[in-house]
């Protein structure tokens, strides 16, 4: 792994071009957009109706925090929170254990960067990829699930803000997932449990702050909250800005680190299939 | 060995032969096995664990409490298993067509759809059906069911009709596939994503239109819910005809007859793809 023989700008260049290729790859597919996005919408407009079913008649519950949960913030924040989490996971995660599967992962390694950035990147042109049909289908989820205005210009800003880490947070989840494929070099199982844990404890069908005690505790403990409850929590007014900001640039580091270790770990493993 | 046109391998044979042929294959990764079940366990099970939660803070949704809500969720879940897990190759519908795949079974001496269902196979149904039948179990004592022997066999009963209800939506719509090249989108992500997502709960929170639309456009009520009412003693909060309730297991086998003539009626517009 040549990797000091690159400048900066080099690696910067290469990692565009990684992320670039996925994209396209990704846009490729296209044509299925729309039963996608009806399926997202039905979706949406299930949770809406199951807790507009559940909700008290006087339109308000009470949180874990002890505040008021209003029934339009409730609708606001299930809108938001399935489409975000549309939006980063709809990248697909079979990128490496494809190019284990293949043999071509000896190519990957090859290259004068290194490979777990590679992935990292590639998995970024994923989401990217899915970005104009996020711009496009937000309107429709907006019309069918609900809408609030921020609850404050700091709010709106801190959402924002907190974007950020809340997409490096998932792009280094999905890379840590992936790396398992060196190890068992079949992955279906894998995918399947990560996708369910991530569902639930990011808090994209419940909202942490109706969670059952141990397992809002258990949630609050786990990085994946960090990718969608925390930025629609902050945007509703629910969580602080500051706060949520420093527990998700926490979560970057320990993933960044948790990332090199398992990549150190995952040379020594590195099987080569076929020819 | 006498020769093939002559004497041709029964039916039944041709299926059971190439079923084994496609476990066999399957039961080779034997570390990825226990990942996929568990992955099938909680892959439908991120509904049940919504629904859970929502209870836990709730109470009831729509006057149901958790333990009707389970055996409704287990019953559909269960039904689901009984087609996925013999039909799961379905899912290769477009890939098969587009790649002209069609070719080979149209000229060998076994049934087209016998060899097409069990070109291979995917263990993770087999996920849905442990996850189905716990449920089902756990629910049986929670919920206000009379077991007399008639109750088991009209579950035993539902169980097969609702199968068969989702398997002929699939089928039918599997054999457009001849023609249009892909309805995977549909099927998936539209159809299925339905089923998936509304399929536990009961109809009586939706609005009179959807419930109208999920009973007589697409049947999903015949899968579960309108047979669980009939067990539950709760044909009364039913906007059908109590009967039609109990005649609901009867459905699917009609459904299925039809979906069977239908795609072999398409497969005369096979036209192969030439690679």
């Amino acid at each position: 792994m040549s990797v000091d023989g690159l400048a900066p700008r080099q690696r910067l260049a290469a990692y565009a071009g990684v992320a670039r290729v996925q994209l396209r790859t990704q846009l490729v597919y296209r044509g299925d957009f729309l039963f996608r996005l009806l399926g997202l919408l039905v979706n949406i407009y299930m949770l809406r109706l199951v807790w507009d079913a559940v909700y008290p008649a006087s339109g308000t519950a009470t949180g874990n925090g002890g505040h008021r949960i209003a029934l339009a913030t409730q609708i606001a924040y299930v809108t938001l929170a399935l489409v975000q989490n549309w939006l980063l996971n709809s990248g697909g995660m079979g990128f490496i254990p494809q190019r284990v599967r293949e043999g071509t992962v000896a190519v990957d390694l090859a290259r004068p960067v290194r490979f777990p950035s590679q992935m990292v990147w590639a998995q970024a042109g994923a989401v990217a990829a899915q970005l104009p049909f996020t711009v496009v289908a937000l309107p429709f989820a907006l019309l069918v699930g609900g809408a609030r205005p921020p609850a404050s210009v700091g709010a709106a800003f801190g959402y924002l803000l907190s974007l950020l880490p809340a997409v490096l947070i998932s792009l280094l989840l999905t890379t840590l997932v992936q790396m398992v494929a060196f190890w068992t070099l079949e992955t279906s199982g894998i995918f399947v449990i990560h996708r369910f844990v991530q569902q639930f404890l990011a808090g994209a069908l419940v909202p942490l702050w109706f969670m059952p005690g141990w397992l809002r505790v258990l949630a609050e403990w786990m990085p994946f909250q960090a990718t969608t409850y925390a930025p629609v929590a902050v945007y509703l007014g629910q969580a602080g800005v500051w706060a949520t900001l420093g527990v998700q640039l926490l979560w970057c580091a320990v993933l960044l680190m948790l990332l090199r270790l398992m990549w150190w770990r995952a040379l020594r493993r590195v099987v080569v299939q076929g020819g | 060995m006498a020769t093939v046109a002559s004497n041709p391998v029964p039916a039944h044979r041709q299926y059971l032969l190439l079923l084994h042929a496609a476990w066999r294959g399957q039961l080779q990764y034997r570390g990825n096995l226990v990942l996929t079940l568990i992955g099938g366990v909680l892959y439908q099970g991120v509904g049940l664990a919504f629904v859970w939660a929502v209870v836990a803070k709730f109470g009831h949704v729509g006057g149901w409490g958790m333990g009707e809500l389970a055996f409704l969720y287990g019953v559909r879940l269960t039904a689901h298993a009984a087609w996925t897990i013999p039909f799961n190759r379905l899912n290769s519908m477009d890939w098969m067509v587009q790649r002209g795949e069609f070719d080979r079974y149209l000229i060998r001496p076994a049934g087209t759809l016998t060899q097409f269902l069990n070109w291979s196979t995917n263990i993770q149904p087999l996920g849905d059906l442990i996850g189905g039948v716990g449920v089902l179990v756990a629910a049986s004592s929670a919920a206000p069911i009379d077991w007399s022997p008639t109750a088991v066999l009209y579950l035993l009963a539902t169980i097969a009709g609702g199968a068969l209800v989702e398997c002929s939506l699939q089928l039918g719509l599997c054999g457009l596939s001849f023609r249009l090249q892909a309805t995977y989108a549909l099927r998936m992500n539209f159809i299925d994503n339905i089923m998936n997502n509304f399929g536990g709960y009961p109809l009586t929170i939706f609005p009179s239109v959807m419930r109208f639309a999920l009973t007589f456009l697409l049947p999903l009520a015949f899968v579960a819910y309108l047979p669980a009412n009939v067990l539950l003693h709760r044909t009364g909060e039913l906007s059908v005809a109590p009967w039609l309730a109990w005649c609901a297991p009867l459905l699917g086998p009609l459904l299925f007859a039809a979906a069977y003539k239908f795609w072999y009626g398409q497969l005369k517009h096979y036209k192969s793809s030439g690679t």
